[in-house]
């Protein structure tokens, strides 16, 4: 499998460089005299297989291309590391800094010392609460939308679950379940259609707080305890679960093998990240859908940026040049965003692309980290992602 | 037992020159002991004399840095615990070093268990040997199967010495049998060490109670500064002496009835 | 297990004359663990509330095995745990282990035996060659550990800390992070399920045969009370015993077999057994889960072990006094080491039982599972003090934990919720068990 992925890791990198000669006109991508510009990266935790798999690369064959120094360093999770971090980054002469926080106020001090230093910083992935910096992020909300909208069309009424991840993470609290919102759940379940089985006790409650079961620190195991006992619960109920809103691809994961030992059959079940073994339960017919974020071009976004605004772009004339499938809605340019906290930043905001068996070939197709041999492991002919994995 | 025909046997344990330092500091410096059968050896001395130390050489738990130990007029190396036992040495610690939550039968078989064919714990058999060397010392006791920390120090001791005595120990070592006992106990412990000998068992007696020395042994040998100052036959000498010897460092003749009277 | 008294030399049984003398001298005749009994009826107290609080949904014979098996690979770690404690040392790497071994699993599973030796996609015993390999690697893991501890001299804290932390990162390299799912479908067997039940015939046979281990193990050690003579129980009281321990393994036979398989299994049953399916599906006892007998197991051998062999004996006499035990002539360091040995092999039971109900295994595998492997030991009467702890008293306490988070999370209520309680239970629990030794000793 390592020798696989490696195999990936080569494709993908092929592909960006092929992309990067092909652009090689346009005037975002390449094509300028980045050669003095050292763009940093400060990751939050390096560890999970997608940063290392799809976003490094894209970012780093970004600027490279572009004649540019990749330079980055990992806090392994600890906001005190990623301080120190950010100082070495800067010490090691960062013209741009791109910042994945491991915490958004914990962080601060170090986005004041890169202002001090006349360095621009882009918050990737995570939101940063100062107005100076440019956001570029997945619409995580959109993510919800997806999710939501894709089970909503499988299963437009009946008994749902929701399964949330950590409950001291805003995405898992307020992001994706707004996006359900968005997607129409709470109307459905206000008009009765939609009945949420693991909802309060008694049946009223805060939408979407008292509704759903949380997961600490997303983790699968607890996901499919948790899971275990909405099973039992609604056996002894005797009602049947429909379908299943899971926020992201650990949690689902974590849900079908509840459902698998208890040879429940597989209603239809979200998740988001196109985590390997997610995207091969999507083929094989054990989850419904996945949304994905296809983090090639997110980091091929990031990095596009940070030549230009090394070459001294203004912010809000940035250009990205990426795939528009995933594109901002509102175009290539930075546009205003409110954040939570009140501060109005500039922000480009990528859409997820939600994945269904059918669909399966655009992720095969992409040059993602998952591959199209841990994609279709052991789907046979009758599993619903057969034709994509021929 | 009479001194001449203690003479003429092979002592039961004799240690020649033995030396202990720790850091520099010489606990032991060339000491020379010996125990007959059916003897008990008196070690007294004030808190450092050595006389711990000494007997931990010959129970292996801190082995001597030179000197040679004989047992039976064979000359016996004792590296650890185990050796000891070997020799049949066995030894009643001042703390008693019994597994206050293992039951009487556990503690006496403790490293020593007796097993079935196929190596589990014969714990009948345990708990029988147990009680019948418990019936010899201590008839009354019938607390078999609860764990020590419940029974009374005495009772404790008791299983102590129990455990010394079920391995047909030859030679017995007690470092302070006395000290954790109320009188009652205390009294019921210095029957059972003059039964010990009465069996012929050879004893080290440590302790801090000159009275529980003088009225146990045969002979007393005084320690001081890892020295032996002397070795004396009890109806030699009186109580006061012995302390005298203790105090002052001096073998018998030297202390002076002026020196003893200002220690009262 | 056998609800007879432990023999595990911990109970800190005494004479006293409260208004409990009348059940103590009930307890005295048939020599019940009163300790241990307590914690069944805790456990059974629990129950029963969730139960009310549910409207009666709660006690069911399906749930019931859900939390049993949820419970399991805790409860396994937690035999283990408990020695590591009794001899005055701590495991903390447990959780790591148990995730680095099952995700070990995986990657041979799925990766380095088929491709790596060329073995292909599917070749017999893989399940079994996967299992030899998991629990060498416990094991010679425990062994370092314990080498490190007990002839080093590190203290465990310090060295299961750090195996905590290098264990959990090697784990990424494995797979590079990613989840690794789609295990051989006899190995998933042991994580239980539907499918990894033994069926009706099979769990009436464990159950008879349980009957007859009880009876035995009584009038085994009845006759050999009697070979030396020694007082032995009362005629009833064996009897009643007996009765008990019989009914106790026939009636979980029989509420093993109250769960019945999901209905589409039990279609393809009726298929198999050419029935015609009745109105309503058919119901097919499922029996016992393969994993409940795997823990059966691991806490019987466990038992043994702890108050059979001398080994056993060693690990409590080490820890109710070290001195004690090094003036035996006992080789306290090799008893130690062998106690983080059985821990790592503990550790690959667990894990196979983990990533075998996941299908997989993913890098948070064991998360956190040394608090909840100590808490289960703790919670069942172990001593951080030393020399006192019972295997049976550990397996129980991990269900009365899991019954907690497994009933919360059967109402809806919410992980921290969950976790308030399973925290306020621990200290309660400990603190009920200090203030009743503290009674006992008076």
């Amino acid at each position: 499998m390592r020798i696989q992925r490696l195999g990936a890791i080569l494709t993908v990198v092929a592909i960006g460089l092929a992309a990067c000669t092909g652009t090689g006109s346009s005037p975002s991508a390449g094509g300028g005299d980045g050669t003095d510009c050292t763009v940093a990266v400060s990751w939050n935790n390096f560890q999970q297989p997608r940063w290392a798999a799809a976003d490094e690369p894209n970012i780093k064959d970004a600027v490279e291309s572009a004649g540019g120094t990749y330079i980055s360093a990992d806090a392994d999770l600890s906001s005190e590391q990623q301080l120190t971090d950010v100082s070495n980054l800067i010490g090691q002469g960062a013209d741009v800094l791109i910042l994945l926080a491991q915490d958004q106020n914990a962080v601060l001090p170090a986005l004041q010392e890169a202002k001090d230093s006349g360095i621009p910083v882009i918050a990737y992935d995570r939101l940063i609460e100062d107005p100076d910096i440019l956001y570029i992020t997945f619409n995580n909300i959109g993510v919800g939308e997806a999710q939501a909208a894709a089970i909503l069309e499988a299963v437009p009424s009946g008994n749902y679950v929701l399964i949330k991840g950590d409950p001291g993470d805003p995405n898992a609290s307020t992001f994706l379940p707004q996006g359900w919102d968005d997607a129409g759940l709470k109307e459905k379940v206000d008009s009765g259609d939609i009945t949420i089985l693991n909802g309060p006790e008694g049946g009223s409650g805060d939408w979407p707080a008292d509704y759903g079961t949380y997961t600490d620190a997303w983790d699968t195991q607890t996901a499919q305890e948790n899971m275990e006992a909405i099973i039992d619960a609604a056996n002894a109920d005797d009602v049947t679960i429909d379908a299943i809103l899971a926020e992201n691809d650990s949690t689902a994961l974590g849900v079908v093998a509840a459902l698998e030992s208890k040879s429940y059959g597989f209603p239809p079940l979200s998740g988001q990240d196109g985590d390997p073994a997610n995207l091969n339960n999507v083929a094989l017919g054990k989850q419904y859908v996945d949304v994905w974020k296809n983090a090639n071009e997110l980091g091929k976004a990031a990095g596009q940026v940070a030549i230009q605004l090394c070459q001294g772009t203004a912010i809000e004339d940035v250009e990205i040049d990426i795939d528009s499938s995933v594109a901002p809605l509102d175009g290539n340019s930075p546009t205003d965003f409110e954040t939570p906290g009140g501060n109005t930043v500039k922000s480009l905001i990528l859409q997820p692309t939600p994945l269904t068996a059918e669909d399966l070939d655009v992720v095969i197709n992409a040059g993602w980290y998952a591959g199209k041999e841990e994609i279709c492991n052991g789907v046979t002919e009758g599993d619903p992602g057969y034709e994509d994995c021929q | 037992m009479t001194a001449e025909s203690q003479r003429n046997a092979t002592p039961l344990v004799d240690m020649r020159d033995i030396r202990v330092s720790f850091g520099g500091v010489h606990a032991v410096d060339g000491v020379s002991v010996d125990l007959y059968e059916g003897e008990i050896v008196g070690l007294v001395g004030g808190n450092g004399a050595g006389k711990t130390t000494l007997m931990k050489t010959l129970s292996g738990a801190r082995p001597a840095d030179s000197g040679e130990i004989y047992v039976n007029g064979r000359r016996a190396e004792i590296e650890n615990p185990r050796d000891a036992k070997a020799y049949g040495i066995e030894t009643i610690y001042q703390n008693l070093a019994l597994a206050e939550n293992l039951d009487a039968p556990a503690n006496v078989f403790l490293g020593r268990e007796l097993t079935l064919a196929i190596g589990s714990l014969d714990d009948s058999a345990m708990e029988n040997a147990t009680r019948d060397v418990m019936g010899r010392l201590n008839p009354n006791f019938q607390n078999f199967k609860v764990p020590v920390m419940s029974l009374s120090g005495g009772q404790r001791q008791g299983v102590a010495i129990a455990r010394a005595v079920q391995f047909n120990a030859k030679i017995l070592i007690m470092d302070e049998p006395t000290a954790a006992l109320g009188p009652a106990e205390t009294a019921q412990v210095r029957d059972l060490v003059r039964q010990l000998r009465a069996e012929g068992l050879g004893i080290f007696l440590i302790s801090h109670d000159i009275h529980d020395v003088y009225d146990l042994s045969d002979r007393i040998s005084v320690m001081y500064h890892g020295k032996i100052v002397d070795t004396v036959r009890k109806e030699d000498v009186d109580a006061d002496a012995v302390l005298g010897m203790i105090i002052l460092g001096k073998r018998l003749g030297e202390v002076t009835s002026e020196e003893l009277a200002a220690l009262h | 297990m056998a609800n007879v008294a432990d023999t595990a030399p911990a109970s800190g049984e005494t004479r006293s004359a409260t208004g409990w003398s009348r059940l103590r001298g009930l307890g005295a005749a048939t020599e019940i663990d009163f300790r241990l009994f307590g914690m069944l009826v805790a456990l059974a107290l629990i129950l029963l509330a969730f139960n009310i609080l549910t409207d009666g949904r709660f006690f069911r014979p399906a749930n019931m095995v859900t939390l049993i098996v949820q419970a399991i690979p805790v409860a396994i770690l937690a035999t283990g745990m408990v020695l590591v404690i009794v001899s005055r040392n701590i495991d903390l790497s447990v959780g790591s282990l148990t995730g680095i071994i099952a995700m070990t699993y995986a990657m041979l599973m799925t990766d380095w035996l088929p491709n790596m030796l060329g073995m292909g996609a599917d070749f017999p015993m893989r399940w079994l060659i996967a299992l030899a390999i998991g629990i060498g690697l416990g094991a010679a893991v425990g062994a370092i550990q314990g080498f490190i501890i007990a002839y080093i001299g590190v203290p465990s804290f310090v060295v299961t800390l750090g195996a905590l932390l290098s264990i959990r990162g090697a784990i990424w390299y494995f797979s590079n992070g990613a989840a690794v799912t789609g295990l051989d479908p006899t190995f998933q067997l042991i994580g239980g399920g539907a499918r990894g039940s033994i069926g009706e015939m099979a769990t009436w046979a464990i159950g008879v045969a349980g009957c007859v281990a009880v009876v035995a193990a009584l009038w085994n050690s009845r006759r050999q009370r009697q070979r030396f003579g020694f007082p032995v129980r009362p005629m009833w009281a064996e009897i009643t015993l007996g009765v008990l321990g019989c009914a106790a393994m026939l009636g979980l036979a029989a509420f093993a077999n109250g769960n019945y398989l999901p209905p589409g299994l039990a279609a393809e049953y009726a298929r198999e057994h050419g029935i015609t399916e009745p109105p309503g599906g058919l119901k097919v006892p499922a029996g016992f889960p393969l994993p409940i007998l795997l823990l059966i197991g691991v806490a019987v051998v466990m038992a043994w072990i702890a108050t059979r062999r001398r080994f056993g004996r060693y690990v409590y006499a080490y820890g109710g006094n070290p001195d004690a035990a090094e003036l035996a002539g006992i080789n306290t360091r090799l008893t130690i080491l062998k106690t983080f040995v059985i821990m790592g092999i503990l550790a690959a039971l667990s894990a196979a039982v983990v990533s075998a109900r996941l299908n997989g295994a993913t890098l948070d595998i064991g998360n956190s599972y040394e608090l909840y492997v100590i808490a289960a030991a703790v919670v069942g009467g172990t001593s951080f003090a030393g020399g006192i702890g019972t295997i049976p008293g550990a397996v129980l306490g991990a269900f009365v934990m899991q019954a907690l988070a497994y009933g919360l999370s059967f109402m809806g209520v919410n992980s921290p919720g969950q976790n308030v309680v399973a925290g306020i239970v621990l200290i309660l629990a400990v603190a009920f068990d200090t203030w009743n030794r503290r009674r006992a000793t008076k």
